[in-house]
C-alpha cells in the first residue's frame, strides 16, 4: 500500500492527512489494512478480567473478526463477569494453562503491573501475540527483559498506551513537526481526581488483591497508573529521550487507609535541548482535570482539548506593508486587508483553534478507561497483528522509554535524587522526524 | 514598545511604518514624509495615549475608574473625571441618536424592551456622577473605545504636521490623513468574508474614516441587540464611511444591531456618513447595498 492510498484509507478513521512516515504503527488500523485481515480471526484469550479486561472486551464486541477463545482470571466474580460476554471461551484460573492452550494465538493480558512483565515473557516464550496494559513491568530491569525476550522471540508485542493510536494525538504531533506552534519549550501533563481510587472489596482479605493499585509490592502508583499514558507526549513531540529525571511524591491526603503509595507526585524531566517535561498529579483536588500540553514558542497544543493556540499571530495580509511597498514602488493600487476586527489571541481566553473537528474529550475522571481515546484503534492494530504476526513498527520503543521514564521518575522521588537512565537500559530508539 | 520601520526606497516619499498592541488588537501607523525623530517621537506618544484610553475606559482591567463604576453605580451614585463623564455622555447621545441601537451597556439587557427607552444609566451634570438605572447594569466600552482613540491619534498626527498617513486598528476601524502619494484617496479593500485575499468592496478614504462591524473573524456573533439582549445572527458586514473615526465605530455596531427598516432612519441623523450593508456569497461575489439607495451587484 502506498501512501497515497493509507491517507486516503484513513480519511473514514479520522487520520485523514496524517503521514505513516512519523506514525507508521498506525498503517495497521487504516480501512485497507483491516480490509487485509476481513473474514479472518484472530484467536484471543484474556488474562485478567477485572474492570480494564471488561473495558476491552466491550470494544472487542464489536470487532468481527475477533474471536474469545480462553478467558483467565483467579478471582472467580471477575471470571464469571467476563464470560457472561463469551459464553463459549474456556476459563483458566491460572495463566499457564492458557497459555497452553493451542487455540489461543494472541493474549491480552490486563493484570495488576506486578504481573504484567512475567505474564508477557511467558506469553511470548510460548509463542503467542501479546498485548499487555501499561505499564509495560514493575521494574527498570523486568522492562528491559520484557523488551528483549520480544526481541529474541521475534514476537509481536503491543503495550496499552492507547494516545500514540488516538487521532487527535497523532493529527497534533504531526502539526507540532511541521513547525506550527514553532520550536518546542515546554511540555506540561497533569491529571488530577478527587477520590480515594479505591475499589470496593467484598471482604476483607481481598483488599490487596482488589486495591492492588495502592501497594508498593504490586504498583508504582500514579507514576505507572497514569504518567506513563502522559510521558510518551514530550519524546513523540520533540524526536528525543529524557536525559535526567527529578520529582517529589508524597502521601497527602489518602494516607490512613494503609496503601503505601504516593498520591501527589510532582516530576521534572529534562531533554537534551533544555526542555522541561512536567507530570503532576493530586488525588484529592479534581479542579484542573486531565492536561498534556505542548507548549511552542508561536504556540501551544493542548492535546486534550484538541485546541490549537497562537501566541503572535499576525494579521491578515498587513495591508499597511501592502500600502507601503505601493509607494516605495510609485504606484497606487487596492490593498485588501479591511474586515471585521481582527483580536490578538494572547489571553488565556482566547478561543483557540480546533485540531480536528467533531472530537470526543476525555476529562481523566474515569478510573477505567475514556472513551475515543485510541483505545479501539490499538485494539484494532494488535488485532491485526494477531492474524498477520507483524509487529508494528516503532511504538513499543514509544512504549518501553513511557514505562523506563516513569520507573525512574518513582526512583527519583524515593531516592530524593536526580537520575539519568543507566546506559544497559538504552535500546535503539529512531527519533519520529 | 511600539515596532517603528523607516523606507527611504521611495526618495519623493520617505514613509514610517509602525505598530503597536492595544485594546486587544493591533494598532498600525504608515505615516508619510516624517522623519525618524519626529516618527518615533509621535509613535511613543501615540501608544501612551492609546494605553492611557485602554485604563480608563476598559472594564476588564479590575483597577480601571469603569471598573470601580460597574461595580459601584448601583448602589450609589459616582463620581466620574472628567473624561469618562465626557465618555458616558457621548454614549448617552449616540444611544439616543440610534433609537437606542447603540448601547453601551447592552450586554446587560432586558428581554423586555424596557431598556431601549431608558437606557441603563442616568447622569448628573451638576456633580458629574453615574448612577445605574438597575441593578445588573454593566457598562462596556469596547465598541467605542477604538474609535475614540483612532480620532485621538489622528489629531495628534496631524498636529505634528503629518498630512499624509494610513491609522489601522485591528484592520475594522481606520482613518486617513490626506490621501496616497500615487492618488486622490487611500485604496482600502475590504476581504471577501469567504475568499481569502479576495475583495468584497473598495473604499476610498481621503481625510476620512470607515468602521466595519460584522460576525468577527472567528466567527462569533459578539454584537448584541441592546432592545432583546440577544446576540445579533446577521451574515452581512455593515461599512460606515465618514469624518469621524468614533462616528463610523458607533454607527457600524448601531446599524448592525438594528433591523434592516431602521437602519436608514437612524443613518439620516448623520449628514457626510454613508452606510452600507455588504454581502459576502460562497460563490465569491459580493452584493453590497447602500443603506437608502438601490442595490449594486459585483
Amino acid at each position: 500500500m502506498n501512501r497515497k492510498e493509507f491517507l486516503a484509507d484513513c480519511g473514514k478513521k479520522g487520520l485523514a492527512g496524517v503521514a505513516l512516515s512519523l506514525f507508521p504503527w498506525l498503517e495497521s488500523c487504516s480501512e485497507k489494512a483491516q480490509q487485509e485481515v476481513k473474514g479472518e480471526k484472530a484467536r484471543i484469550g484474556m488474562i485478567g478480567t477485572g474492570s480494564r479486561g471488561l473495558y476491552h472486551i466491550k470494544n472487542l464486541l464489536r470487532m468481527p473478526n475477533v474471536e474469545m477463545v480462553a478467558l483467565c482470571d483467579d478471582y472467580r466474580p471477575h471470571l464469571e463477569n467476563a464470560a457472561q460476554y463469551y459464553p463459549n471461551a474456556k476459563l483458566y484460573d491460572d495463566y499457564r494453562k492458557l497459555l497452553e492452550d493451542k487455540s489461543v494465538d494472541g493474549v491480552i493480558v490486563t493484570t495488576p503491573l506486578y504481573l504484567h512483565g512475567r505474564i508477557t515473557m511467558d506469553a511470548l516464550r510460548a509463542g503467542k501475540r501479546v498485548f499487555c496494559e501499561k505499564s509495560m513491568a514493575f521494574t527498570l530491569d523486568e522492562a528491559l527483559d520484557v523488551y528483549n525476550c520480544r526481541k529474541e522471540m521475534n514476537g509481536v508485542l503491543l503495550i496499552g498506551q492507547q494516545r500514540l493510536f488516538d487521532p487527535k494525538y497523532a493529527r497534533a504531533m504531526q502539526m507540532i513537526h511541521e513547525g506550527k506552534i514553532g520550536k518546542v519549550v515546554g511540555v506540561r501533563n497533569y491529571w488530577y481526581r478527587n477520590n480515594d481510587w479505591r475499589r470496593e472489596v467484598p471482604s476483607p482479605e481481598l483488599e490487596r488483591r482488589i486495591n492492588w493499585r495502592l501497594y508498593s509490592e504490586y504498583s508504582r502508583g500514579l507514576m505507572t497508573e497514569l504518567a506513563c499514558h502522559h510521558l510518551q507526549n514530550g519524546s513523540w513531540a520533540m524526536g528525543m529521550l529524557p536525559e535526567k529525571v527529578m520529582g517529589s511524591g508524597s502521601l497527602l491526603h489518602w494516607n490512613k487507609d494503609g496503601r503505601d503509595v504516593y498520591d501527589a507526585v510532582s516530576a521534572i524531566f529534562t531533554y537534551p535541548n533544555g526542555v522541561n517535561m512536567t507530570f503532576e498529579s493530586i488525588i484529592s483536588n479534581k479542579h484542573f482535570g486531565m492536561g498534556e500540553q505542548i507548549l511552542g514558542t508561536e504556540g501551544t497544543i493542548d492535546l486534550v482539548t484538541c485546541m490549537r493556540y497562537t501566541d503572535e499571530p499576525a494579521p491578515k495580509g498587513s495591508g499597511m506593508h501592502q500600502l507601503v511597498a505601493q509607494i516605495e514602488n510609485g504606484v497606487m493600487s487596492n490593498s485588501v486587508f479591511a474586515g471585521t476586527s481582527w483580536a490578538a489571541e494572547t489571553s488565556s481566553l482566547a478561543p483557540g483553534i480546533p485540531i480536528m473537528d467533531n472530537v470526543t474529550i476525555s476529562t481523566g475522571e474515569s478510573t477505567v478507561g475514556a472513551e475515543a481515546d485510541g483505545s479501539i484503534e490499538i485494539m484494532e492494530a494488535f488485532v491485526h497483528a494477531v492474524i498477520t504476526g507483524k509487529q508494528p513498527e516503532k511504538v513499543l520503543e514509544e512504549s518501553y522509554y513511557a514505562t523506563q521514564f516513569a520507573l525512574l521518575a518513582d526512583k527519583a522521588m524515593h531516592e530524593n535524587a536526580i537520575l539519568t537512565l543507566d546506559e544497559k537500559y538504552r535500546v535503539p530508539y529512531e527519533p519520529m522526524k | 514598545m511600539a515596532e517603528i520601520t523607516f523606507s527611504q526606497k521611495n526618495p519623493a516619499y520617505p514613509l514610517m511604518c509602525a505598530s503597536f498592541r492595544a485594546m486587544h488588537t493591533k494598532v498600525e501607523l504608515l505615516a508619510v514624509g516624517v522623519d525618524d525623530e519626529k516618527g518615533r517621537d509621535l509613535m511613543q506618544r501615540a501608544e501612551a495615549e492609546v494605553r492611557r484610553l485602554e485604563r480608563l475606559l476598559s472594564c476588564h482591567d479590575d483597577a480601571s475608574p469603569l471598573s470601580a463604576l460597574n461595580s459601584l453605580a448601583w448602589e450609589q451614585s459616582v463620581e466620574a473625571e472628567d473624561e469618562l463623564y465626557m465618555v458616558l455622555e457621548l454614549c448617552e447621545t449616540f444611544r439616543r441618536a440610534t433609537y437606542g441601537y447603540f448601547d453601551v451597556t447592552a450586554m446587560c439587557s432586558e428581554t423586555d424592551g424596557v431598556m431601549s427607552l431608558a437606557g441603563g444609566y442616568s447622569l448628573d451634570a451638576k456633580h458629574h456622577s453615574v448612577r445605574f438605572c438597575r441593578k445588573g447594569v454593566k457598562i462596556d466600552l469596547g465598541g467605542f473605545a477604538k474609535g475614540y482613540a483612532l480620532d485621538c491619534i489622528k489629531r495628534m498626527s496631524q498636529q505634528e504636521g503629518i498630512t499624509q498617513g494610513v491609522i489601522n486598528f485591528g484592520n475594522s476601524s481606520i482613518a486617513a490623513l490626506g490621501h496616497h502619494p500615487y492618488g486622490e484617496w487611500w485604496p482600502i479593500g475590504i476581504e471577501h468574508r469567504m475568499v481569502k485575499s479576495a475583495l468584497a468592496q473598495e473604499v476610498r478614504l481621503a481625510d476620512s474614516a470607515m468602521s466595519i462591524s460584522g460576525r468577527s473573524e472567528a466567527g462569533e456573533y459578539h454584537i448584541i441587540d441592546p432592545h432583546t439582549g440577544s446576540r445579533v445572527a446577521g451574515e452581512e458586514l455593515i461599512l460606515i464611511e465618514g469624518r469621524s473615526a468614533l462616528v463610523c465605530e458607533v454607527l457600524s455596531t448601531a446599524l448592525y444591531a438594528a433591523p434592516r427598516a431602521k437602519r436608514a432612519d437612524i443613518m439620516s441623523q448623520y449628514d457626510g456618513y454613508r452606510a452600507s450593508e455588504i454581502v459576502c456569497r460562497r460563490d465569491g461575489t459580493t452584493e453590497c447595498r447602500v443603506v437608502g439607495a438601490t442595490v449594486v451587484e459585483k
